[in-house]
């Protein structure tokens, strides 16, 4: 009897064993991430300015940033930077493993995760995603993040929840490589792979049920030039320590708005309930009238932009004419571009461009990105008299009139040149060719628009100063690789060099190949410590300025957290409620 | 009525010349698309010039024309390469809201530009000419961009209107006759601006062509002979001043889609404006011709129907040598 | 037949006057303003207008006005010492008209962002913009009466060509254009040139507009009428066109050229959105009409429209020099 029990209840248990198995197969308990912020309630809809309509919906070609901020909402990645922490955080990986030797990571990825159409997401189509992006016939922007020592990253399959990624060495950066790739839905987007036409897919426009996405919400209507709403996924993967499914929020709506100034009107006027990337003056104005209209402004301190002058210090060919070359020797001169750099009076940028709002540098690295940042750079204060010194020492003297010359009596002056449709570049410059006519230089300003500057810049090279900015998108020196290498194509001041033109650079290009691969974090600094120091010492670029992170919001938003890196307001934008209002919006 | 057939055949060939004549222009202008990618340095040059052939960005003039022809014949009106796909409906939504805009705007603008001018012209240096002659100096000095602002400063500090877009976000929760009110709020604002930057033109041309006129020898004797005035000035003044102000109006339809590019721009009008201009930034090639072509189409139009109104208004206009 | 009074004339000698006044104004700069344009006073920046004072705080009047500066008074004075100058090419000087002593400064209509004193970008901007303005206009109407009176004169074929021209004219984008010539451009050529060139460009595409409303005109039977009489008499087209078809036309050019000097005026002021503007530091009445085009400006800082009013003010100059013009030449026989 009893065997005969115990016979069926193994047998039962087989069955049900099995039994399960198969369910789990089909719909695994979903791994669940628990926020830590504070518990919120659900509803209401927030509206958000955006700058420009996206161009797209498709994560593998979107390059603007509207479009790359809306896709960062309804999209998610395997390891996420928190932007709060810098650290990395688990998100559709639930944990992973390093090799030894830095070169293989095993992402265990969360169980029971669907995509926002309620097809389940598993390790295929991890794969598919990074082959997606590998490929080169694809040409996906994202391609040239995954080469790791000119070699593409490889990602392997070896169960439905396991993938495994291979790196052709070792990489400082470790698991931040897969912050903001998104994972794409192989059961939408592998037919359309196969055939090619890939790149075409999900352009504006497309209905919204064609969409898939890991993240927080979904798309749900896009009325063209005017707006783009998103709804709640309710798929996501993630509750609150209540048990709470996020997000919070039942929409969010982004709102076009082309223009600067209109952008803080409607914020004004409370047509939005989110504004980023307000301009300092704009800023002003607001605070005027906050007390009225029921919003906060908020300044969460010196941004990761830089803004610098810079000399062109492109090798003269031999068929350009004898001015040109005398002015780039004037230009590869140390002593004229430290005399330049303290001629400008930096304090009078921050007061008269950011009324206050910005920090002045004097070295690449704004003290925003604090992990990175080398505090112990000097900061020669503004002198004209210590900067006439310096010309004096390389030869330049002054005639009758107070101009400055060259060793050869030849009057110096030069054309700055910047991007129209940004005035405070405009104006930095124009404060600039008043510092410089102080020690005799005469500075021309002009204003070219973008991309026939761009052209001047990196195509002709027929140019002599610039100012522009460069911002970083989190920090990392890593992704600065092709400002500071010699090779790079961003190395503004002579572009893609065959090999490194000075001694400085050339050490600059072993720094910073060397920390690419050094995963020591505090060897790593100092490694990028000693680059800036080059940088401030050989002053490839004058650094300026670095503007604060300017944002305004409606009061009453719940576990909203600025930070000074993207999105500034929304990064958090699961986790964002409000308080003690009915499902509402705006103001 | 072959008269309407060959100018159909003319404005085919402006049609082709304009669109081609962009072409060249934008291959000769500086950069390219894809240039500002060049400041990301997360993207490598080389990936900036894989997109570049992939789109026959640097294909030659005559190449990509072709293309852009063959596109029409499909009905797609282009490939945009910053949207990634045909232009076609990327355009069409955008044409209808610009008309949307500029057309009760210049309706309006004539509405008030002709009795405004004609008495003005009628009552020289009276307070009302000296009042409009004001006036219409000072929006002639006023920079759109400065209208437009000053209106959306308006909106912000009373509240009365929106201070921007074209539909509340709530919209597709309306009643039809709701959503109707919507737009309409909404178009109060630029088309107050538009209509205020386009009166000075038309108020002082109506003026000086009906004040020529009303000076001429016919009229006086006419008013010599009793004939009351407004039915003067109507019947004989209008009619024979009417000439330049009927090429004035192929003119203001001519301009119905370009016309109003800084008040969309500066109100948030989903139009033709803005996206023309991010498609110049952009180099966006076939949606800047796409869009230059459906404004051809309007100036042609225009044209010829200012042409037609010509030969209607007075019998002895010959555009043919007798 | 009586003839008619003419109270255009006094219209005409005074719109003349005022003008020559203003371009007067506008050449001696140097001597009216009382600082440089570029100057930057950076502790002054957006500061509105310094208040004169007849009064001092002890109740006496005092017949030289005075501003304040740290409590204490300085009187303002005449032919005072300033920065140096020049009035064209060879006059150079370093007196100006008034001004007070350092370190109080004049700033009768208010400092810019940068400090800059806005009465002496004023001045020093007049000459650029009213030189720029009637020249893009004189530019386009000539070419219009030209192209414009030929296309309506002969009509056929020359009409169509014309006409179809002013089409292709009208339609394609010149800032392509624009945008090669300013990269043609040397880097280094005088802001005020590069400008100009720019601003005749303008002007010079811009002929199709008024050659379309001209045409019109000539097109019309009246003129007709006359050049079938003329021509019946023997007159060579020459003649007829400049007896009968010009005064027709002379009209519609008077009022476009009007409303066209100020529009190119203004154009620097969108034209510098596109890099295609007078640089810095070298004021415009466009470029200091374009800083109103900020909303913290507009919203904050009342002083700067006072230069609209100089602005409207010649304006309304143009409108009335055209429309005393138009009177005269309407008032000749034909």
């Amino acid at each position: 009897m009893t065997r005969r029990l115990a016979a069926l209840t193994l047998a039962l248990s087989v069955v049900f064993a099995a039994g399960t198995d198969v369910a789990s197969q089909q719909a695994a308990a979903t791994e669940w991430l628990v926020s830590r912020a504070d518990v919120g309630r659900p509803g209401g809809q927030l509206v958000v300015i955006e700058r420009a309509e996206p161009r797209t919906l498709n994560p593998v070609v979107a390059v603007d940033a509207p479009s790359k901020e809306i896709l960062a909402r309804t999209t998610a990645d395997l390891i996420h930077v928190d932007r709060e922490t810098q650290q990395p955080q688990p998100a559709l990986a639930r944990s992973w493993t390093v090799s030894p030797d830095g070169r293989r990571f095993t992402l265990s990825l969360r169980h029971g995760v669907r995509f926002s159409d309620g097809q389940p997401f598993d390790a295929d189509d991890v794969v598919f995603s990074f082959t997606v992006y590998l490929d080169e016939k694809v040409g996906s922007p994202q391609r040239d993040l995954l080469i790791v020592g000119d070699k593409p990253i490889t990602v392997r399959k070896i169960d439905q929840y396991t993938v495994q990624v291979d790196l052709a060495e070792p990489y400082a950066i470790g698991e931040r490589l897969f912050d903001s790739v998104a994972m794409l839905p192989r059961h939408l987007l592998e037919t359309p792979y196969t055939e090619g036409r890939l790149a075409r897919m999900w352009a504006v426009g497309t209905a919204a049920d064609a969409f898939a996405g890991l993240g927080p919400f979904r798309l749900r209507e896009y009325v063209p030039g005017q707006r783009l709403t998103l709804e709640r996924n309710p798929f996501y993967w993630k509750t609150d320590r209540a048990g709470t499914h996020l997000p919070y929020l039942d929409r969010l709506v982004f709102v076009f708005v082309p223009s600067e100034d209109a952008q803080a009107l409607r914020f004004q006027a409370g047509d939005a309930d989110v504004t980023t990337r307000l301009s300092a003056a704009n800023f002003e104005v607001l605070m005027r009238d906050r007390g009225r209209r029921n919003y906060d402004l908020l300044d969460a301190g010196p941004g990761l932009d830089y803004t610098f002058l810079f000399f062109n210090q492109n090798t003269v060919a031999s068929n350009d004419a004898p001015q040109v070359a005398r002015r780039r020797g004037w230009f590869r001169q140390l002593a004229f571009r430290q005399a330049v750099s303290l001629a400008i009076d930096r304090d009078a940028i921050v007061r008269l461009v950011y009324r206050g709002r910005a920090t002045p540098l004097w070295g690449h690295v704004p003290p925003g990105n604090k992990l990175w940042v080398n505090r112990s750079l000097p900061r020669p204060s503004r002198s004209p008299d210590r900067a006439r010194e310096r010309l004096r020492s390389a030869g330049f003297s002054w005639n009758a009139a107070g101009a400055l010359v060259d060793k050869d009596g030849q009057v110096v002056d030069f054309t700055i040149v910047t991007n129209t449709g940004n005035t405070e570049r405009i104006q930095i410059a124009t404060i600039v060719q008043d510092d410089l006519k102080q020690v005799g230089i005469r500075v021309g300003v002009v204003t070219l628009e973008l991309r026939t500057l761009l052209q001047r810049l990196l195509t002709t090279h027929d140019y002599d100063a610039c100012v522009l900015a460069l911002g970083a998108s989190d920090g990392d020196p890593s992704t600065e690789m092709n400002v500071w290498l010699s090779s790079g194509g961003t190395h503004l001041w002579n572009p893609e060099q065959a090999s490194p033109a000075t001694p400085w650079e050339a050490e600059i290009d072993t720094l910073m190949r060397r920390q690419l691969t050094e995963r020591d974090v505090q060897a790593r600094k100092r490694l990028y410590d000693r680059v800036q120091e080059l940088v401030a010492e050989n002053l490839p670029v004058i650094s300026l300025v670095s503007p604060s992170v300017l944002a305004g919001t409606t009061k009453g938003l719940g576990n909203l957290r600025p930070t000074i890196f993207d999105h500034h307001a929304l990064w958090n934008v699961d986790e964002l409620f409000w308080r003690g209002r009915p499902a509402g919006g705006t103001r | 009525m072959r008269y309407v057939w060959r100018r159909l055949g003319h404005a085919l060939l402006v049609l082709f010349g304009v669109s081609f004549l962009t072409f060249v222009l934008a291959a000769a202008a500086p950069g390219r698309f894809g240039d500002e990618l060049r400041l990301d340095p997360r993207i490598s040059p080389e990936t900036v010039e894989a997109m570049r052939v992939r789109y026959g960005v640097n294909d030659a003039v005559p190449a990509q024309y072709l293309r852009w022809l063959q596109s029409i014949a499909r009905g797609e009106f282009g490939f945009s390469i910053a949207y990634n796909g045909p232009v076609g409906p990327l355009l069409w939504p955008r044409v209808r809201n610009t008309l949307l805009l500029t057309v009760p705007a210049t309706l309006l603008s004539w509405l008030i530009a002709l009795p405004l001018g004609t008495w003005s012209a009628a009552r020289r240096g009276a307070w009302l000419d000296r009042l409009s002659a004001g006036a219409t100096t000072t929006l002639l000095g006023i920079p759109e961009l400065l209208l437009g602002l000053g209106l959306l400063l308006f909106a912000v500090r009373t509240g009365y209107f929106p201070t921007g877009g074209m539909t509340s976000l709530d919209f597709d929760e309306l009643g039809r006759w709701q959503k109707v009110r919507d737009v309409l709020v909404h178009l109060v604002l630029p088309v107050t601006a538009l209509t205020l930057a386009g009166l000075p033109i038309l108020v002082r041309h109506v003026r000086a062509s009906v004040g020529e006129v009303v000076r001429a020898r016919f009229i006086q004797a006419a008013r010599a002979s009793g004939v009351p005035e407004p039915r003067l000035l109507v019947r004989h003044a209008l009619r024979t001043a009417a000439n330049p102000l009927i090429s004035l109006f192929g003119l203001s339809v001519a301009g119905l889609l370009s016309a109003s590019l800084v008040i969309e721009t500066i109100m948030s009008w989903p139009g033709l404006g803005p996206l023309l201009l991010d498609a110049v930034a952009a180099r966006d090639l076939h949606v800047v011709v796409a869009a230059v072509s459906c404004s051809t189409v309007l100036l042609v139009a225009g044209n010829l129907l200012a042409d037609g109104l010509l030969y209607l208004a007075d019998p002895r206009v010959r555009p043919e040598r007798a | 037949m009586t003839s008619r009074p003419q109270p255009a004339g006094r219209n005409y000698q005074v719109a003349l006057v005022a003008l020559g006044v203003v371009y007067l104004a506008a050449i001696f700069a140097g001597f009216l303003a009382p600082y440089d344009p570029s100057t930057q006073s950076r502790d002054l920046a957006f500061v509105p207008p310094t208040g004169l004072h007849w009064v001092d705080m002890s109740g006496t009047i005092h017949l030289r006005p005075f501003v304040y500066e740290d409590g204490r008074s300085y009187p303002l004075r005449f032919f005072v010492r300033g920065a140096p100058y020049r009035v064209g090419r060879f006059f150079q000087s370093d007196r100006h008209l008034f001004g007070v002593d350092e370190p109080a400064m004049l700033l009768l209509l208010g400092s810019d962002g940068f400090g800059r004193d806005q009465l002496s970008r004023l001045l020093y901007g007049a000459l650029i913009s009213l030189f720029a303005g009637p020249l893009g206009a004189a530019l386009s109407v000539a070419l219009g009466l030209v192209l414009g009176g030929l296309a309506g004169f002969f009509g056929g074929w020359v009409d169509t060509v014309v006409m179809r021209a002013a089409e292709l004219f009208l339609a394609v984008p010149w800032f392509y254009l624009l945008f090669a010539v300013r990269m043609a451009l040397p880097l280094r050529i005088e802001p005020q040139e590069a400008f100009l060139m720019i601003l005749t460009i303008v002007a010079v595409v811009g002929w199709a507009r008024p050659a379309r409303l001209i045409r019109g005109m000539v097109l019309s039977g009246r003129t007709r009428d006359y050049v079938v009489a003329a021509r019946a008499l023997g007159a060579s087209d020459l003649h007829v066109l400049r007896r009968h078809v010009l005064p027709q036309a002379s009209g519609i050019a008077l009022t476009q050229a009007a409303l066209l000097a100020p529009q190119y005026i203004l154009a620097e002021a969108t034209l510098s959105f596109f890099g295609l503007g007078v640089g810095e530091p070298v004021p415009s009445w466009g470029n200091m009409l374009a800083v109103l085009q900020r909303y913290d400006v507009l919203s904050s800082y009342w002083w700067m429209f006072l230069p609209g009013g100089a602005l409207l003010a010649v304006f309304l100059l143009y409108y009335l020099l055209a429309d005393a013009l138009h009177e005269r030449v309407a008032a000749l026989p034909g």
